[in-house]
Parts: structure tokens; C-alpha cells; sequence
């Protein structure tokens, strides 16, 4: 405790941000991306409701005003702490933060980090171990993450380093189908959303893997919710997997 | 808006079908050039299309007075019904009229201003879709949800032809059943993939059909728009490869006509006469259908589209809702350009809260075209009307009183309604 409140008060701080989605509904996520990015010894902060959402869905709805007040909202409240560098475990906000903001707001100079890069570099410097799984699995990019991004290869490393297998879609990294759900389409139209997803789903299961993992938490529950035959898990429930990180 | 639910039910059998014709498209994308050549493609294509796109008002006014003066008449009508007229004039009283692909003879509704004539579609996939009264499904593969099968019942039920359910028969059979057709005929009609400043007019193929349809009737009727116009024949065939590599994963296409003006001859003293073995007269009827306003407009990028379908191909809507996705063009960009063409409130009919902005167009596209951020910039527009989903406002209200866009929620439960990203 008395740690944390010193922290609040450093000039220099990393923000965790976890992301609305995870933050509200996949706290199971948020406890996992805790655990680990605490186990690769990275000091961080997190804002809990100070943070507001960043803008993703508000500007992909075209609310383009709107997305510029909460920018500058958060911009303030991530000044007032000291934030000089976001590690954020959400494909939509990375890109907002690291694409959108530089735009949205003025000054903008905070470092962004999307999760995959921060385990990634922590495994491959020996600071985080990967647990040892045997399975075979395969890999959805999220959009705002692959495409929006080019971040296609740490996930991939990342599950490479647990010793799993992994057996990749006739459509991945560039051509990596959609799952259907982003950009307002799973509350504006579910059943579209749910029918993409399935289309997905069908092609992880041709590759004959155990597992779906993607490293997005909108792509997670969207899949999830469309999918028999092939358990669907986000990159956090996969290095928190039975056995754990050694 | 209605619920999807039935949409997405009639389509299944599109969603199965599509596929498997994704994957050998890809395939053979792959194999023609290597991701490096590829994107060198890209490179140029989107400088030729940023370029003329920018030099549009000069680079039109050469090319009409060019063709002009190559002896091809150039027409240009507003909007679709203009169009329509126009060519009505052209075709006279003439009964069977032969037509090859042109997207903007869809997009103008050439058929149904032709209904109480005889219009026969060669290319094949257009003739199996007219056949069957279906609608096309794709801008290069029209009857891309069509099986062996069903095109042999349909030829079965419709022309009476005993045709074995096997692709090769299948041709065959339409090769014999075309030729009566397009020797019989006085007016031919295709679109163009690229018209040049210097007055040609370029169009890309393999079947053949429109070798055929564009000279031997009398009459040759290009419909097109001003956006195929490039500076040169080079830049044309440019826009050639391009259109064949990603329109159906070829390095090249089989046939490339660059029509500079009717037939003629001079073999008889040296005079130039007209008509010799190919068409009399060739008319190119330019519509714009509100791309005057796009030029002028943060659309313009649209004009860059060299209708190849590559945005379709990967695009996780169109998969699911086909034609449902768009409406004269298909996808986001026929969404975008509904808003012009039809209205920006007709731009939300045709699905501009489909778009879940994944960027496989982009990426796919080889002109690189912004799809995506275009389909932002729509739906700024709407909102700026008031036009969006009810889902949408809510999650807005829910983002200004609560900042997060579910509202009051109880960590770890699931919301009613998934907003985010």
C-alpha cells in the first residue's frame, strides 16, 4: 500500500491500462496480465476509474468531438501522475493511444506498449519464464493489433516459448479474417458479429489445433461465444495454464 | 434497421461457396508475383491514381478532345437515367444487343432499360447469372456462389441445353450458344478498365468475349466514368496488371484491347475509309453519378478503385451478407459511394455500421485505397445528421456519464450489450 502511494507521487510512472473490456468484464484477465508483468519485474501503476476509455469505439462511431474531450481528459489525468510510458493489454486501445492520440491531442508524448511486446522482450531477456505447455494451438490476430498495427510476431513468440505448437489459419497476419466484432458492429449488430465469428472459428477448427488463442479481449468473448469444438483463450489464460509460469 | 438475421440466413449458402474460392484466388495471387513485386505494384498504381485523381479537370479535358479526335464520341451524361437515354439513342431500334462486363452498366441499370429487347450477357459468369435470374456477386466473379450443378439445371430449366454438371462442359456449351448470338448483332457494349489522356480506351480480359462484342457489331457503346482516365497507355496497362493480379490472382490476363477509334483502312489509294472489320462507330459514355462532388470531397481516395473486388474477398460483412453489403457497388465501397450516388441516408441502409473496420480491404486493395477511415468519416457524416444505430447513442451516453462505454456495470458480469472498440 504505502508502495503505491509513493508511486502515485514519482515523476516518472508506467501506466498498466488495462482496457475497459478486461478492466469491467474479463477482471480475470486484468488479475493474470497483473501477475504477469509483476513477475517480469516491471514496476507499474494502474488508475482504476481516474482512466477514462479511450476513445476506440466513440471514434469508430464516428463521434469524432467527443473521442477529442476524453483524449484530453486522459491526457490530463495521465500527466497529473507521471505516466511517461502506457503498457496496455487491449489491441483497440493500443492503437488508439499510440495512432489517434498524437492527433486527438495536443503535446501528446507518453510511450505506448501494447502487452505482447512487454512480455515478449521479458521473456527473451530471461526476466519471465514461459510455462511448458504441450498442445497444440492456434493464433487469431486482432485486427487492431495485426493490420492496424504490424504487431504480428510477439504473440507468436510468446506462445513459441511455451513449447506449444502452433498451426496457423489458411488466413492469418495480413489476411487474418476478421472476427466480425469491432468497431461497434457487436452492439450494433450481434447477429452479424456472432455470424463472423463463427465463420472464424470454423477455420481454426481446420487446422486442427486444441486451441484458439487471440490476444484481444473483444476477439476472446466474441469467439468464445461462437465456438464448439475448440476452446477459445485469451494469450493471459494461456501462460496462467495449469502448472503456471515456473 | 431491421434485424440481419434473415439477410444472414438467405446468404449461408454464399458464405459456404465463398471460401473455397478465397483460397485458390489467393493462391494464385501468391504464385504470380512474389510479396516484394507486389507491393511495388502497389507503389506505382497509387501514384498513377493519386496523380490523376489530383489532375483530374486537365487530364479529362485531353482525354475527350483526344478520343474526339480519334473519331470515338464521347458522352457525357450526369446521372443514370441520362445515361440510359443516351444509350437508347446509340442502340436505335436494334432488337439483340450483346453486352461484355462493365460494372457501370450495373451501375447505371442498362438491363432494365433494355428489358423489352434482347440483351445477351458474354461474359460467362454475367451469362449464368443472367440465366438463372440471379444477381451478380462479385465485381469480377459475378457467379462466384455458383456450382457445376446448379448451372446445368439452371441450363437444363432455362434453355432446355443437356450440358454433363462439369465446368469444361459447361463452357463448351456457352462458347457454341454465344457465337450465333454475337455474329447476329448490331450493337456491342463494354465497359473499360482505363482510358488514357491521349484517347485510347483500355480493356482487360480472358475470355475473349469482348474482342468479339467490340468489333464485330457495327456499334461498339463503352460505358465507363471519368476516373479510368490515366495519363498514359503505360500507365494504363499498369491499371491492366493490377486489375488482373488482384481481380483474380494472375500476373497478366489473356487479352488486352486498346481501342484508339473505329475500324478503318487506307489499302484502297490511300484513303482513309471507315468500317473495315470491326466497328463502325465506337461511343464511350462517361457517368458521374456524384463523382464530380467525390473529386471534391475527403472521398476522393474512392476514385482511386480500380474494381478488382480484392476489398471483398477478405472482408468478414461481405462473407456474411453479399449483396445486403452495399448496394450499385458492393462492400464499403458501395456503401461510401451509395452516399453519393443515392444519398447519405441511404449510405446507412446499405450498411455503414456494418463495417467492423478490420482494414482486410486496405490491405487487399491495390490501390491502397483508405476504406476503412473513409467509412469513419461516413459515419461522421451521419452522426452529424443524427443517422446512427441506437446501440451506438447509447454507448456514447454511456461513455459521457460514466466513462466506459457499458455504463454502470458490476465488475466481472457480462453487459447486455458488448460496446466497445
Amino acid at each position: 500500500m504505502i508502495k503505491k502511494l509513493k508511486n502515485l507521487f514519482r515523476t516518472e510512472n508506467i501506466l498498466y491500462y488495462p482496457g475497459c473490456l478486461i478492466k469491467f468484464v474479463g477482471t480475470e484477465l486484468e488479475e493474470n496480465y497483473k501477475k504477469i508483468l509483476s513477475a517480469a519485474g516491471i514496476d507499474f501503476i494502474q488508475l482504476h476509474e481516474l482512466e477514462l476509455c479511450c476513445g476506440s469505439p466513440i471514434l469508430n462511431a464516428g463521434h469524432i468531438r467527443e473521442a477529442e474531450e476524453i483524449a484530453e481528459k486522459n491526457f490530463r489525468v495521465f500527466k497529473e501522475h507521471g505516466i511517461t510510458k502506457i503498457i496496455t493489454s487491449c489491441p483497440a486501445c493500443y492503437k488508439t493511444f499510440s495512432q489517434e492520440y498524437p492527433k486527438l491531442v495536443k503535446g501528446w508524448n507518453i510511450e505506448v506498449e501494447h502487452i505482447t511486446k512487454t512480455i515478449d522482450s521479458a521473456i527473451k531477456a530471461g526476466k519471465l519464464k514461459a510455462p511448458e505447455l504441450n498442445t497444440e494451438v492456434t493464433y487469431h490476430d486482432p485486427c487492431h493489433l495485426g493490420r492496424h498495427s504490424g504487431i504480428y510476431d510477439e504473440p507468436r513468440s510468446i506462445i513459441k516459448a511455451t513449447g506449444a505448437k502452433l498451426r496457423e489459419m489458411r488466413l492469418s497476419r495480413e489476411n487474418a479474417l476478421c472476427c466480425g466484432a469491432g468497431s461497434g458492429v457487436k452492439s450494433n449488430y450481434p447477429e452479424l458479429a456472432n455470424a463472423a465469428a463463427k465463420e472464424r472459428v470454423e477455420m481454426a477448427k481446420d487446422t486442427k489445433a486444441k486451441m484458439l488463442v487471440t490476444t484481444c479481449p473483444m476477439c476472446y468473448y466474441n469467439l468464445k461465444e461462437n465456438a464448439s469444438g475448440i476452446e477459445v483463450v485469451e494469450l493471459s489464460q494461456l501462460l496462467e495454464k495449469k502448472g503456471g509460469r515456473k | 434497421m431491421e434485424s440481419l438475421e434473415k439477410d444472414l440466413k438467405e446468404n449461408e449458402g454464399f458464405k459456404k461457396a465463398i471460401l473455397p474460392v478465397l483460397y485458390s484466388y489467393k493462391d494464385k495471387r501468391d504464385a504470380a508475383l512474389s510479396p516484394e513485386e507486389r507491393e511495388k505494384e502497389r507503389d506505382a498504381l497509387r501514384k498513377i491514381k493519386e496523380y490523376s485523381i489530383e489532375h483530374m479537370k486537365e487530364l479529362k479535358e485531353r482525354a475527350v478532345a483526344s478520343l474526339m479526335r480519334n473519331g470515338i464520341r464521347v458522352i457525357e451524361a450526369k446521372d443514370s437515367e441520362d445515361a440510359r437515354q443516351e444509350i437508347l439513342k446509340i442502340i436505335g431500334k436494334e432488337r439483340l444487343i450483346i453486352k461484355a462486363k462493365s460494372n457501370t452498366a450495373s451501375e447505371i441499370g442498362l438491363a432494365k432499360a433494355l428489358r423489352n429487347r434482347e440483351l445477351i450477357e458474354t461474359d460467362l459468369g454475367d451469362f449464368l447469372v443472367q440465366v438463372s435470374g440471379d444477381e451478380e456477386m462479385h465485381p469480377v466473379l459475378p457467379s462466384i456462389h455458383l456450382t457445376p450443378e446448379m448451372i446445368a439445371k439452371t441450363l437444363r430449366e432455362k434453355l432446355g441445353a443437356d450440358v454433363k454438371p462439369e465446368r469444361e462442359a459447361i463452357v463448351a456449351f456457352v462458347r457454341v450458344y454465344l457465337r450465333e448470338k454475337i455474329l447476329k448483332a448490331k450493337v456491342g457494349i463494354t465497359g473499360a478498365n482505363a482510358i488514357t489522356s491521349d484517347g485510347s480506351i483500355v480493356i482487360l480480359e480472358n475470355e475473349g468475349n469482348i474482342s468479339l462484342v467490340s468489333r464485330i457489331p457495327d456499334k461498339h457503346i463503352v460505358i465507363s466514368s471519368f476516373e479510368k482516365i490515366v495519363p498514359s497507355l503505360e500507365d494504363a496497362l499498369h491499371v491492366v496488371r493490377c486489375s488482373a493480379l488482384y481481380g483474380t490472382g494472375q500476373a497478366f490476363p489473356s487479352y488486352v484491347s486498346i481501342i484508339s477509334g473505329p475500324s478503318k483502312t487506307a489499302d484502297i489509294q490511300n484513303e482513309i475509309v471507315i468500317g473495315a472489320q470491326g466497328a463502325k462507330e465506337v461511343y464511350l459514355i462517361l457517368v458521374d453519378n456524384g463523382r464530380s462532388e467525390m473529386l471534391n470531397s475527403e472521398f476522393k481516395e474512392l476514385l482511386y478503385c480500380i474494381n478488382c473486388g480484392a476489398c471483398l474477398d477478405f472482408c468478414p460483412v461481405y462473407h456474411n451478407l453479399a449483396r445486403r453489403y452495399g448496394s450499385k457497388y458492393l462492400g464499403a465501397r458501395g456503401v461510401i459511394f451509395s452516399a453519393f450516388d443515392e444519398g447519405l441516408k441511404d449510405s446507412f441502409e446499405h450498411g455503414a455500421f456494418f463495417c467492423a473496420m478490420c482494414k482486410a480491404c486496405s490491405e487487399n486493395c491495390p490501390a491502397r485505397i483508405d476504406l476503412p477511415g473513409m467509412m469513419r468519416k461516413l459515419r461522421q457524416r451521419l452522426v452529424e445528421k443524427g443517422i446512427e444505430p441506437l446501440s451506438a447513442k447509447e454507448m456514447i451516453a454511456n461513455t459521457e456519464k460514466f466513462g466506459n462505454p457499458f455504463g454502470e456495470i458490476k465488475k466481472g458480469q457480462m453487459p447486455g450489450k458488448l460496446y466497445c472498440c
